[in-house]
């Protein structure tokens, strides 16, 4: 089914488990008027300032963000280089404006999936795996825009208000835990609540399609082109169909996904973000090249965190969708990386083939040389193998497995 | 007493019982200059201090071993991955397939075989092999690598491994432990650990 079918029905489903959501009944409405009043963009909340909590919830709800953020702050994970940092911050700023963005703290964090929050107390948590999805700064600041409009709205503590009881099960846990014969219990006890990576509230459906409308606002408003809100699920979409068609699933599991678990069906809210997006926005800059430019330096980093979680079907979808650009030696390359630790003889030959791409494109690249030589060794070419794999000593003869790799080259010997 | 209490009373009285601390499930001692095979394999080990053997594997022809608990020193055995298996069971091999050993699999290709598996098994955000070397395990070429990784708790851990592969299966060692005070508190256990594996 093509994802305009497949939206139009989820929307239909969605119009009718949703009516709530409009304030309307069914009786006497119908489909285009429904479809209008959905595309609205949420006029923008007037600006607060330095909000203080307020009530004993938001104030205990902030007094935990803020000592999540203490740990945050001394986390290995958060990504410190400061131009990237800054470039993120310049992203939001131009979303949502400079007055809103100041007071929010942004950090990084180097976890190779789709994600980011907002936590009430604005610390803004970006995830690497947002980074390398994102295809300019239009795509990125409308994800970042659809957080803040969460963190304006204040859904953190609509849904914290409502549970308590969760939080009862939670102390009931610990005590049955502390009980049980094995300490794994008590360690999976734990990660249910994991202080740096945010607590990751599901928040309603109708949240969401708030935060939306909110952050298509902000797009609105901004110099940035609107429409990239769409373009984020319709490529996200296709990267979860990708996956799930290599591991052989009929249905690709959304919720598997942090960012998505509780978002409304992709294929859905592309539609009515493309609606909601200003039409005169189509002409404004997405500012692609820049956002290329400032992430080059992290492309490879990003990349080799992503091929190594074994997702084979989206890490192939992420890369061909890179080398749209043009296939560069570092794309290649990371094919390369991909298809042999699948490891699968006609794997093999093509990873081969794929490092051959890389080094004819840049000669100099270590790595690629390794790949090439490895794979060569592996289908049967003991001697193209060896030429390539002196060529990675050569280039690189203070590698970690230098002396490991030597010793597969014959009259090399080890340290060599 | 009607019956829907009695029930509960049942259901919480079960309750209760699966809470209670079992001896059963008892971790085993592996005591100082005894020989012991590593999941009942050829692999034998004599330690040179007392060590705990812990209760429940995490896959098929594993074992793991600690001095203050899994999470503060970590010795993990595979005692011959065969072909075509992951290193440690997959939870989902559809949704979580895990990467496999594979007769292609090259002794400078291991590191990155326990890496992947990291990455996807223990959601490792950052890990990072610092050193790889040939070396000697069981006797035959082998290779000794090191590395570091950040686990789901945040805390940063070293590691050490010795690897090689003797007729087609894939024979490990590894330790691991939080970079700060226990990995030097006992490394030098772990390598006399690793020197005494034999293999028939």
């Amino acid at each position: 089914m093509s994802f305009r079918a497949r939206g139009l029905a989820l929307g239909a489903l969605a119009f009718l488990l949703g009516s709530d959501l409009l304030g309307v009944g069914l009786s006497g409405v119908d489909l285009s008027r429904m479809a209008h009043a959905y595309a609205q963009p949420s006029p923008l909340p007037p600006y607060a300032g330095a909000y203080q909590p307020q009530g004993v919830d938001e104030i205990g709800l902030w007094q935990m963000m803020d000592e999540d953020e203490r740990a945050i702050a001394q986390s290995p994970l958060v990504v410190r280089d400061e131009a990237l940092n800054a470039y993120v911050r310049q992203v939001l700023c131009d979303t949502v404006g400079q007055h809103r963005c100041n007071s929010v703290r942004i950090y990084i964090l180097q976890v190779p999936v789709f994600n980011a929050t907002m936590a009430p107390n604005r610390t803004m948590r970006v995830f690497t795996g947002l980074l390398l999805r994102v295809r300019n700064e239009a795509e990125l600041g409308a994800v970042l825009a659809h957080e803040f409009g969460h963190f304006e709205s204040r859904h953190s503590l609509n849904k914290f208000k409502a549970a308590r009881s969760g939080t009862d099960l939670l102390a009931w846990t610990a005590v049955l835990g502390s009980l049980a014969p094995r300490y794994q219990v008590a360690r999976t006890y734990q990660n249910l609540q994991i202080s740096v990576l945010g607590n990751l509230f599901r928040f309603g459906r109708d949240q969401e399609r708030e935060a939306d409308r909110l952050g298509v606002a902000y797009l609105n408003a901004s110099q940035l082109r609107p429409q990239a809100a769409a373009q984020v699920w319709q490529n996200l979409m296709q990267e979860i169909d990708a996956s799930a068609l290599h591991r052989g699933l009929k249905k690709p599991r959304f919720d598997t996904i942090a960012f998505t678990a509780s978002h409304p069906p992709e294929a859905e809210r592309a539609g009515y973000l493309a609606e909601l997006a200003d039409p005169d926005g189509l002409r404004r800059d997405d500012g692609a090249q820049r956002y290329r430019a400032t992430l080059a330096p992290w492309l490879g980093t990003f990349l080799d965190d992503q091929i190594k979680l074994n997702d084979f079907g989206a890490s192939e979808y992420l890369i061909q969708s890179l080398a749209q650009e043009g296939w560069t030696a570092q794309l290649w390359h990371y094919r390369g990386e991909l298809y042999r630790m699948r490891g699968n003889p006609r794997d093999l030959v093509n990873a081969a083939q794929f490092y051959g791409e890389a080094v004819a494109l840049d000669a100099q690249m270590a790595d690629a040389h390794r790949g090439l030589g490895l794979s060569l060794l592996k289908t049967g070419q003991p001697g193209a193998g060896q030429e390539a794999l002196r060529q990675y000593l050569a280039l690189k003869p203070d590698a970690p497995d230098a002396r490991l790799i030597g010793m597969m080259i014959p009259n090399q010997g080890p340290g060599q | 007493m009607t019956l829907p209490s009695l029930r509960a009373l049942v259901a919480l009285w079960l309750l209760a019982l699966a809470c209670l601390p079992l001896t059963a499930q008892a971790h085993k001692l592996r005591e100082s200059g005894v020989s012991v095979a590593v999941d009942d394999s050829p692999l034998t080990v004599t330690p040179s201090r007392d060590w705990n053997r812990l209760d429940g594997n995490i896959g098929k022809h594993t074992e793991r071993w600690t001095i203050d608990g899994a999470q503060l020193n970590d010795v993990t055995f595979y005692a011959g991955i065969e072909p075509g298996k992951p290193l440690v069971r997959e939870r989902s091999k559809k949704r979580e397939p895990l990467p496999k050993f594979s007769t292609a699999t090259l002794l400078v290709e291991v590191p990155e075989l326990l890496e992947t598996t990291y990455r996807t098994y223990k959601n490792s955000g950052s890990f990072k092999v610092t050193t790889i070397e040939p070396g000697q395990f069981l006797g035959r070429e082998a290779v000794h690598f090191t590395y570091e990784f950040v686990d789901q708790d945040e805390l940063t851990r070293q590691g050490e491994a010795r690897a090689a592969i003797i007729a087609g299966r894939l024979y490990m060692i590894s330790f691991e432990a939080p970079r700060l005070h226990y990995f030097e508190a006992v490394i030098a256990q772990f390598r006399k650990l690793a020197d005494s594996a034999t293999l028939p």
